[in-house]
């Protein structure tokens, strides 16, 4: 590894930065000793200002220490630029090695956001009057990795595919669900949590966002009715994209005949359709029977008009149905016997109250036929519908419903034991109950039974007991109808402060028990942890659960400052204060090394 | 409401139990029997059964279907003529019992026997005749019996597929676990007397109302719910257990073969599991640890709760009744 030095200042002071084999360092001018060391192992980030910035500058972030060192070439400008590129190579060596050599060490985890959102925003060019610089591509890919590979152990990728796809599925599923979101926001990008910790467990919200990716999408419903829209000056404009003209030629051929014949002989592919759109042709192919306003614009037009076809509203549509008809349902079939005896064929009544209507219905019932055809595929009309051939033709009228209901029997479950299942281990039982003598009993009950007939003709009921009783069940319903209609009068604030408390609680715990369980090992798409990995993320979710109950009481006090009532508060958040009581007396329970 | 209900009574009635109880039998007998009287008083057409829980032993007491023939030795000329042969029927019957020379009052009295026999005689009814809206009220002076878990579980089942309605009163004794949950999975009510000498207080305000009426007069009942089960192997109460996931059978500790539908558990989910089950807090009852659910064949986390999250489950907050229950 070559050694590089480079003259540049550091906090304004001019100096010399030297990159030896084993360190970083800058010395200030006319000083003997380095001011700034920086040893190889410490380099974590790396960032640089824009190309042709005025002032070259590089800035090292170091490990636990984010803002690290700020260093500006002081040389003219290309050989500033030279050395910085330099410089850069070389650190980004380094740091990528640290990087790898940190995933067996636990170390305290980096600000993943400060890498990102810094790579976001421009590198601070003080005295420029331009605008902050957005990070060039070759920053953004640095600190892309550098905010991927930042972590304790490298962020797995869960989906098999390249960082990127995975980058951009997380990013949708945290979108998708604004919850989530905020919970990664809160607790992944404080640092509190790495990246991949948070999605361990989670990895079926990825895998689901990539299968529904996945799906292809089919053909849509409408019909292809392409709305000019008006812009200033009276022009119509319409955008016309490959994919609009495949559909235009699927839904009117005559438009796709039209399209061959003409062009480009004739007319060029742009006057083609500037014509067209402005023809009876596309008017005739409107999906709307309004009026348009564009009557006026509606021009004859020598070519387009050849295609023009009659109106589709005669008795029959233009396009007759092809297919067999069922044997069941086809009712021409027997027609020749209700010729005498059945009614007349009813010519008058056709469907559409406007006559432009039957044109409009037609066109839609041939495209929603083209729309099953291509859906369905290419299957011979008649076994579409049946998957299996029954026997005979009867099968297609022998409906369930027509069968009287049987119960089944149910499948029968074999046990092993039936005796032992249904019978007791109840020896202990037996000796709870107290031993009193079984005679006197027998004898106290029996006398007791006599005596009912006169308690009975004597029955009060005390006036105290009674006003006790309806008082408590009285108390019970209301309070059990009182919690269903009561609003929720906690104001926002302190609301939403005590659902992050219980998510990044609840988020805690969850982590700090998938580190004390054994991990399922069938299930392991991600990387398993070491046992030092689990124990130190033990320790680290403990001491963010140890806090929890201060943060619960300082919302209480909260809660009794805003003037609601406290107990309410507390009720509320009991059952995150017990989950973590019992999390850390079991941690102050284990066997060390557990 | 136009309907008539059927209303069948199980009456625990464990003479160990009852000589313990603050409240004597006899006061205990007057208070429901007036109670009974109430409730065909209701309506014109309303059914009764009632159902004596005598240890080892259930007996059917009354049912108004088929009323007793012999008429009551005393006609009491104050007294309606159908309350009259109600009551006396009922103490009856029950001294009759009470005189088998092999009642053995040690043993523990058979409220799951009676329940299912309530059961089984709704059932009759539904089919000949058509019961409408049929409850079975339960009070029992004792404390559960843990090796009744699977039975009272398969009545609970079965009073589901008819719509019957079970309530629960506890008169003396602890809190029982199983008719909290029966109470709750049939959609009835359960209370804890504390109030004993006002029993019939409790008994119309709570267990008179049928269930069609229900939906406007609000019956009191208890909101926290214990929802422990009884392992299938010891017949101890757990409340973290293992569950095979065939046939949902319940047992405290890990087994290679599950004994209820003989089906066999790989081994490496067997260690896993062991290998978890050291993280215990509480040595009284024996808790297991609950593991995350991974392939078929294997045991996931206890089940028998209402919709809770799978994160309190993991986060060791227990199955207690506390927890459960603040969130209804």
């Amino acid at each position: 590894m070559t050694a590089c030095t480079a003259k540049a200042s550091c906090k304004k002071l001019p100096g010399l930065l030297e990159l030896t084999d084993t360190h970083l360092q800058w010395t200030q001018d006319g000083k003997k000793a380095p001011s700034v060391r920086i040893a190889h192992s410490e380099a974590a980030s790396l960032f640089c200002s824009k190309e042709g910035a005025p002032q070259t500058r590089l800035k090292i972030g170091l490990v636990g220490d984010d803002n690290g060192h700020n260093f500006t070439f002081s040389s003219p400008q290309p050989v500033a630029v030279a050395e910085r590129e330099k410089f850069k190579k070389e650190l980004t060596t380094i740091i990528s090695r640290n990087r790898g050599a940190q995933d067996a060490l636990p170390k305290p985890p980096l600000p993943v956001a400060a890498a990102r959102s810094l790579s976001v925003t421009a590198v601070p060019t003080p005295g420029t009057s331009t605008p902050r610089p957005t990070a060039t591509p070759l920053q953004a890919s640095h600190s892309r990795a550098s905010s991927v590979v930042d972590d304790r152990r490298p962020t797995p990728v869960i989906t098999g595919t390249d960082p990127a796809t995975e980058f951009r599925l997380r990013k949708k599923v945290l979108m998708a669900n604004p919850e989530l979101g905020t919970l990664h926001r809160d607790l992944v990008m404080s640092g509190q949590i790495t990246e991949a910790d948070f999605w361990d467990g989670r990895e079926h919200l990825i895998l689901a966002q990539l299968a529904s990716e996945g799906q292809k999408k089919g053909k849509p419903g409408q019909l292809v009715d392409p709305r000019p829209e008006t812009v200033e000056g009276g022009e119509i404009k319409i955008r016309i994209t490959p994919q609009l003209v495949h559909d235009i030629f699927d839904e009117y051929p005559i438009v796709a005949t039209a399209y061959s014949e003409n062009v480009p002989n004739k007319l060029s592919e742009e006057q083609f359709w500037k014509r067209y759109f402005q023809s009876k042709l596309f008017n005739a192919h409107r999906a709307s029977i309004r009026s348009s306003a564009a009557q006026h614009v509606v021009k004859e037009d020598p070519i387009f008009d050849k295609y023009l076809e009659k109106d589709d509203d005669e008795l029959e549509p233009r396009r007759q149905r092809s297919e067999q008809v069922d044997v069941f349902v086809d009712l021409a079939m027997t027609f020749e016997d209700h010729g005498d005896t059945g009614n007349d064929k009813d010519i008058t009544m056709q469907a559409g109250r406007q006559k432009a209507a039957l044109p409009l219905i037609r066109k839609f019932n041939e495209h929603s036929e083209r729309l099953l055809n291509s859906a369905l595929g290419d299957l011979p009309p008649s076994k579409r519908q049946r998957t299996d051939e029954g026997e005979g033709s009867y099968t297609q009228i022998d409906l369930d419903d027509l069968h009287d209901p049987e119960a089944s029997d149910g499948i029968i479950l074999e046990m092993q034991d039936r005796q032992r299942y249904f019978n007791a281990v109840m020896s202990k039982e037996a000796e709870a109950v107290k031993q009193h003598d079984p005679a006197v009993v027998l004898a106290d009950t029996k006398s007791k039974l006599q005596s009912t007939e006169s308690k009975l003709t004597q029955l009060k009921i005390e006036r105290k007991a009674g006003d006790a009783a309806l008082i408590a069940m009285t108390t019970n319903v209301a309070n059990r109808l009182d919690g269903k209609s009561r609003k929720n009068d906690i104001p926002d604030g302190l609301f939403r402060q005590m659902t992050t408390c219980q998510t990044a609680a609840n988020e805690f715990l969850r982590q700090f028990w998938l580190a004390m369980y054994p991990p399922p090992s069938e299930l392991q798409t991600v990387a398993t942890a070491t046992k030092a990995q689990r124990l130190a993320k033990q320790a680290k979710m403990i001491g963010y659960i140890a806090k929890t109950p201060e943060k619960v009481h300082a919302l209480i006090q909260a809660a009794q400052q805003h003037g609601i009532d406290a107990i309410r508060v507390q009720n509320a958040l009991k059952p995150i204060l017990e989950a973590s009581e019992r999390a850390l007396t079991v941690y102050r329970n284990k066997k060390p090394g557990q | 409401m136009d309907n008539s209900s059927h209303l069948s009574v199980v009456l625990d009635l464990s003479p160990a139990q009852w000589y313990q109880s603050p409240l004597s039998l006899d006061s205990f007998l007057a208070q429901l029997l007036v109670f009974l009287n109430a409730h065909i008083a209701l309506k014109h057409d309303n059914s009764l059964a009632v159902f004596g829980a005598l240890p080892d032993k259930s007996v059917m007491l009354y049912a108004s279907s088929e009323p007793p023939m012999d008429t009551p030795a005393t006609s009491d000329p104050n007294c309606y003529p159908p309350f009259k042969r109600l009551d006396s029927a009922v103490t009856a019957r029950i001294s009759e019992q009470l005189e088998d020379p092999l009642l053995d009052v040690t043993t523990p009295s058979a409220i799951v026997g009676a329940l299912t026999k309530a059961l089984c005689y709704i059932n009759r009814l539904s089919v000949a005749t058509g019961l409408v809206d049929p409850r079975i009220l339960i009070l029992s002076v004792s404390p559960d019996l843990s090796n009744a878990y699977i039975p009272i579980m398969n009545s609970i089942f079965s009073a589901q597929k008819l719509k019957v309605t079970i309530d629960a009163g506890q008169i003396y004794g602890p809190d029982t676990v199983f008719l909290q949950q029966a109470a709750h999975l049939t959609g009835g009510s359960y209370l804890h007397l504390t109030e004993t000498s006002a029993l019939l207080q409790y008994l119309i305000m709570t267990f008179l109302p049928p269930p069609s009426i229900r939906k406007v007069i609000a019956v009191p009942t208890q909101d926290k719910i214990d929802f422990r089960a009884a392992c299938f192997c010891h017949k101890n109460i757990v409340d973290i257990g293992f569950v095979c996931s065939v046939c949902l059978s319940i047992f405290c500790q890990p087994t290679p073969v599950c004994s209820t539908c003989r089906t066999k558990f790989p081994i490496k989910t067997l260690q896993r599991l062991n290998a978890s089950r050291p993280l215990t807090i509480s040595s009284a009852n024996n808790s297991a640890r609950p593991t995350p659910v991974s392939t078929p064949r294997s045991a996931a986390t206890a089940a028998r709760h209402p919709p809770m999250s799978a994160e309190s489950i993991q986060n060791g907050s227990g199955t207690s009744a506390v927890a459960n229950g603040s969130g209804h």
